[in-house]
């Protein structure tokens, strides 16, 4: 039996949460979807696939204030920032909680990074299964699924009824506490099929490929635009730096991209990574190479598709995982 | 590691004084306000910390103090940036912010009885001047120390100023060269892989140090490999592009090691077994 919920009963949910706690959900903005604060239930936009853009910006914002500066009689006193409000993740699809689970790697990694965790903490995550896997998507590959509910709090999975509700954790459960659920005999559907992309000896493949002149060529089409950075869901490179805003000194941290020029360039002259061909292997050397290697196998992708979606010169991650694995050495 | 350090968060400081060391470097000395975290902030040549210019930003410098004199914390810091340029314009009594200490360090243990050769380019000396001072304050745990440092021009070489007191120590030369004379200069005015050939270090039971620009590197560890110096008995420190300091930010990789926490101190032996080129 499955316990389900109504369509009804679920916009009543969203109202009791929306009460002490802030709601992000994906809504419809500037012609895109995107995860927002939501007023009301009504906002929540339902369709098929992930969001345009992701929810990573709940966890670590685009730009984000981490301490000010004050400067006063004393001399100097620094304020750093917290948050003070539980937030709701809704509306989720499962790759882009396992974004938060890649992220967890690095920035709960000793020393913790305190504004993720902070965040993260007082953070619920509520998704939504994928009944329908939009092209580009490939989830499979990657270690998670269009079902795979292992990263949220609670799964919903739509359902005739309404969705079949699967609290996760016990800080699933807590929030499910008083919510009507109705036992049903309702079952999932099945999961969506998607094509699947070779990454089982990807690491390997990676390390065989490193010096290939197949990055350089790839590298050829790339504008430097960025957008693979800033939509993928497990990047999570920044910048730091200081802005003087009320007198008042702010240090920003904002999402950076290893595409970006001056990305590695020092003060002095001397760049690092100059080739246009090393810049672009840096973004999927990491992802694929050197993250599953320092991360126990975890691969820096959850299979979203955005980037295979929304990159102007089609640069395709499920294109380079096959092509790699046919590069013999060098 | 310190938890304020990984907050990044620096600890609130005093620029205590700050000295030309020549037209484009000066020597900044800075005490943490905080008389515990001072106690706290202990670190080792070749380590690194964040200064923080409050309101243009921070950025890592070597850390050219040695922590066991308590005499503050010491940056050589040439002009080259936003944030070096605000320094530069900062003075004594200026709040300032340090994060750290950052990084692994020379492995000075390992060398106790080994001939130590220090080869040094421009503002590459900052990072050596702890270790040369190591030496020299425990003197007897180490063989011969022979410093080489180049410069631009005269007006160029870092700590001119303790050249005497490094050369007036037991079994201690020290050697200087530049790229152009002026006309009070009696020395060499040689490139530092050119003098490295002439004097003909020996690779024998020695460990050489190396930091300078990658391009004075790349050319003396040619001449190093020459006297037959092995990979492993190369040393240098790496310079990359970070904002945290804490392998999280992503900035300083080469290949899949952090420069901010496996390094930035490697050997070449490790440099050469990285996946990718620095």
């Amino acid at each position: 039996m499955s316990q389900v919920i109504s369509k009804e009963d679920l916009i009543k949910w969203l109202e009791s949460l929306l009460k002490d706690r802030t709601v992000v959900a994906p809504v419809a903005a500037d012609g895109v979807t995107m995860f927002r604060p939501i007023a009301r239930p009504e906002d929540v936009v339902y369709k098929p696939g992930n969001a345009t853009l992701g929810p990573k910006e709940c966890l670590f914002p685009l730009s984000h204030t981490i301490f000010t500066v004050e400067r006063n009689d004393n001399g100097v006193s620094i304020v750093p920032d917290t948050m003070d409000r539980e937030i709701v993740v809704f509306g989720l699809r499962p790759c882009d909680a396992q974004g938060f689970a890649i992220f967890d790697l690095p920035m709960l990694g000793d020393p913790a990074d305190p504004y993720y965790k902070d965040r993260r903490e007082k953070t619920t995550l509520i998704g939504i299964a994928c009944n329908i896997a939009p092209p580009g998507c490939f989830c499979s590959s990657t270690g998670g699924g269009p079902h795979d509910a292992t990263n949220l709090d609670v799964m919903l999975t739509e359902v005739s009824e309404g969705y079949i509700v699967q609290a996760v954790t016990e800080k699933g459960k807590e929030l499910l506490q008083g919510v009507p659920l109705k036992e049903s005999a309702a079952v999932p559907p099945p999961p969506p099929d998607m094509p699947l992309v070779p990454t089982d000896d990807i690491v390997a493949a990676m390390r065989r490929s490193f010096k290939d002149q197949y990055w350089s060529r790839l590298a050829d089409r790339c504008t430097h635009c960025n957008i693979c950075s800033y939509v993928c869901p497990t990047c999570y490179c920044f910048d730091i730096r200081d802005y003087q805003q009320d007198g008042k000194v702010h240090r920003v941290r904002s999402w950076e991209s290893c595409q970006a020029p001056g990305f590695t360039k020092l003060a002095g002259g001397h760049d690092p990574r100059p080739e246009k061909g090393a810049k672009m292997r840096q973004r999927f050397a990491h992802k694929l190479l050197y993250f599953p290697e320092e991360f126990k196998g975890v691969l820096g992708c959850t299979g979203c598709g955005r980037c295979v979606r929304l990159c102007p010169v089609n640069i395709d991650i499920r294109e380079i995982a096959s092509d790699v694995q046919k590069i013999g050495g060098g | 590691m310190p938890s304020d350090g990984a907050a990044l968060l620096p600890h609130v400081s005093t620029l205590r004084g700050v000295k030309d060391l020549t037209p484009d470097v000066k020597l900044f000395n800075i005490e943490i306000d905080d008389p515990q975290v001072r106690e706290r902030f202990v670190y080792h040549p070749g380590q690194f910390a964040f200064v923080s210019a409050f309101g243009v930003g921070e950025s890592p410098f070597g850390i050219t103090s040695v922590s066991y004199r308590k005499d503050g914390l010491e940056f050589a810091v040439r002009k080259v940036g936003t944030v070096t340029s605000m320094l530069h314009e900062l003075e004594p009594g200026a709040k300032v912010g340090v994060r750290g200490p950052f990084g692994n360090y020379f492995p000075l243990h390992d060398y106790k009885g080994k001939d130590i050769y220090i080869i040094g380019g421009g503002i590459g000396m900052a990072p050596l001047r702890p270790v040369i001072r190591t030496i020299l304050d425990r003197r007897d745990d180490f063989g011969k120390l022979v410093v080489l440092n180049g410069a631009r021009t005269p007006n160029d070489l870092v700590f001119a100023d303790e050249f005497e007191l490094w050369s007036e120590a037991p079994n201690t030369q020290v050697e200087l060269t530049v790229d152009r004379g002026n006309e009070r200069w009696k020395g060499r005015v040689a490139l530092l892989p050119a003098v490295v050939k002439e004097l003909a270090f020996s690779p024998y039971n020695s460990v050489a140090i190396i930091c300078g620009p990658p391009i004075m590197i790349k050319f003396t560890l040619v001449e190093l490999k020459k006297l037959a110096f092995s990979d492993e008995q190369i040393v240098t420190t790496l310079e990359a592009k970070m904002k945290c300091g804490l392998g999280k930010c992503a900035r300083c990789n080469v290949g899949d090691k952090y420069v901010c926490r496996q390094g930035p101190v490697f050997t070449m032996a490790q440099i050469a077994d990285f996946i990718e080129q620095y």
